[in-house]
């Protein structure tokens, strides 16, 4: 089990999440999604960078990783959907934990283009 | 044998003179990563007289050809960022969160350098008496060192190289030798910029080194952070001989906490601003003051929220405290703990003898929240540097201004609170220099800066905002008459 209990773990997750999408779209022939997704990963990435505020680090509890695996190996559109559900669900339920709102609003933004 | 770190001087790295090598290791892992050396006086000499020769071209370069300088700087940080904040977790010990807030901050004192144009810029008068003009002129004004201190490797450099150089200075940095290798990076990274030779210096060591700079006649003014007794000897060293100084010193930073405060969210940060960076900053929360019913809740609260802190590796992301700096370190503070409890001190949570799978030969202290202690004991006064909260119990909010106000530091302290009324008495009546409201760490972002006050400080003028503009400039009064 690994948790998702800081602000770099939480973002951290998100751009592998991101990078994972993007390999699996490009892989089955799906460029467009995944040129969106390598831009989310790239706008995650400066999210974490630019958004890590010492004087409000806080340990965060209630979320776990494994709730979140993605499942690629259905490449149907109704198996896209699915994983995007997936991280749609992922991004509704972290971003209300993060309590720096440039980075709350870009797992929001995330989460509302995998909602789509 | 691990490599040898070498000095930055004149545009060059070179070896030490010296012989004696300061082992650098990871406090977690245990490995050694490399030497630092302890140069002699002669190497001190050596980049004085580069920064000294560097000095006349590089003041008479354009403003804003020095902050573009800064710009290219705060690209190549951006661009290494990640990088560099893996080398800060491994030579310190801290957690990747950490670490990355450290090298944003530092990020933040080279956008404030970049604004150096604007900042120089001074006043004038018309017609003080007839036909005659005054003006004020800002100049750099020589040589400036400064001796930084482990905790914020990248970071407490950047309060003064940056500001320093734009504003038209040369400078000379004298890293801790227990972290020297985040600021050997930052070296490399200015190599790449191509400033003129001499204008940026690196002379890594201990004692020896510190005091050659501060002794050193062409050396203009240094920069220090700390502890106080060292703080207090820099001072001391610097006024004698006749150089500008702003030294940072300790703290035993309070925090109350009153009865109206939202508890839960309180202690979320008060978590991370006892805990973070296990501790080891000048801004950590070291007593929590309990008013009234507070105490009782604080002290339920955070027992059951700092055992369950995740104590590990910084590397791993999910890691929320990471090691103290060294084995020695382990020893002092584990030895106040053990103090606090023959003073009658209760130890909630106990840190001492703490392990981690699979990091046995780390230095490690876990969370430690000690309760009922008393104003005249260790733990109320003394600087612990570590993982250590302590609760104190106070039974009105005029109590906790009283026990906060008997402390000799004067760094930070907050309160939380939903009183207005409470919150502006506190921002009014404490002595110290930075003072949070519903936030832990009262850390002043660059264009703010950072007070301190009693032991805390020793100087006028303290670093980053406008006082590091005065600390790095001279100004000169320009009397015209034209007939």
């Amino acid at each position: 089990m690994s948790s998702l209990n800081t602000f770099g773990a939480i973002l951290s997750h998100a751009i592998d999440l991101e990078a994972q999408f993007s390999d699996w779209y490009a892989g089955i022939g799906e460029a467009a999604k995944a040129k969106a997704a390598d831009k989310r990963r790239r706008k995650l990435e400066r999210a974490r960078r630019e958004n890590v505020v010492e004087i409000t680090l806080e340990p965060i509890e209630g979320l776990n990783a494994d709730d979140y695996a993605l499942d690629l190996s259905d490449n149907s559109p109704a198996g896209q959907a699915a994983a995007a559900q997936v991280a749609a669900r992922f991004y509704a339920d972290v971003a209300p934990k993060i309590n720096v709102r440039a980075a709350q609003r870009a797992l929001e933004r995330c989460g509302k283009e995998h909602a789509r | 044998m691990s490599r040898i770190i070498k000095n930055y001087v004149d545009g060059e790295w070179l070896e030490s003179g010296s012989a004696d090598l300061i082992p650098v290791h990871d406090p977690a892992t245990c490995e050694l990563l490399a030497h630092c050396p302890d140069s002699t006086s002669a190497d001190v000499d050596a980049a004085v007289s580069a920064a000294r020769e560097a000095f006349d071209e590089w003041r008479s370069t354009p403003v804003l050809v020095r902050a573009q300088y800064m710009h290219h700087f705060k690209v190549m940080v951006e661009d290494n960022f990640e990088e560099i904040s893996r080398i800060v977790v491994r030579e310190h010990g801290k957690t990747m969160d950490e670490a990355r807030g450290e090298v944003r901050r530092g990020v933040e004192s080279i956008d404030f350098a970049m604004s150096v144009p604007v900042l120089m810029r001074s006043d004038g008068l018309e017609d003080i008496s007839s036909g005659i003009d005054e003006t004020t002129v800002r100049q750099p004004a020589g040589v400036f060192a400064a001796i930084t201190p482990f905790n914020f490797p990248f970071m407490v450099p950047l309060w003064f190289l940056p500001t320093a150089i734009a504003c038209g200075n040369t400078f000379i940095l004298k890293p801790s030798p227990q972290t020297p290798l985040s600021t050997e990076y930052l070296f490399e990274m200015l190599d790449e910029l191509d400033l003129p030779e001499g204008v940026v210096n690196l002379v890594n060591g201990g004692v020896t080194s510190a005091t050659a700079l501060m002794e050193h006649p062409d050396v203009t003014g240094v920069s220090f952070v700390g502890s106080s007794p060292v703080a207090k000897i820099i001072y001391e060293t610097c006024t004698r001989n006749g150089k500008r100084v702003q030294a940072q010193g300790g703290a035993k930073n309070y925090i109350a906490v009153m009865p109206d405060a939202n508890i839960e969210a309180s202690v979320s940060n008060i978590l991370g601003a006892a805990y973070g960076c296990a501790g080891q900053r000048c801004l950590a929360a070291a007593v929590a003051v309990g008013v009234g019913d507070a105490y009782d809740q604080l002290k339920d609260e955070l027992a059951k929220r700092v055992a369950g802190l995740k104590v590990g590796y910084g590397l791993d992301e999910t890691t929320q405290m990471g090691t103290v700096i060294s084995d020695s370190a382990v020893e002092r503070i584990e030895s106040m703990i053990g103090q606090s409890e023959g003073e009658g001190a209760e130890i909630v949570v106990d840190g001492r003898g703490f392990h981690v799978d699979g990091y046995e030969q780390g230095s490690w202290v876990g969370p430690t929240l000690i309760a009922d202690v008393q104003p005249d004991t260790t733990m109320a006064n003394e600087e612990v540097f570590g993982p250590v909260l302590s609760l104190m119990k106070a039974d009105s909010f005029d109590e906790a201004v009283d026990i906060i106000n008997q402390s000799r530091y004067g760094n930070a302290a907050s309160i939380f609170t939903n009183n207005g009324k409470h919150a502006r008495e506190f921002k009014y009546s404490i002595n110290a220099g930075n003072i949070g409201v519903n936030i832990g760490v009262a850390a002043p972002s660059a264009s703010f800066p950072f007070g301190g006050q009693k032991d805390s400080f020793f100087g006028d003028l303290h670093g980053q905002g406008m006082d590091s503009i005065e600390f790095y400039t001279e100004r000169k009064i320009v009397i015209e008459r034209w007939v």
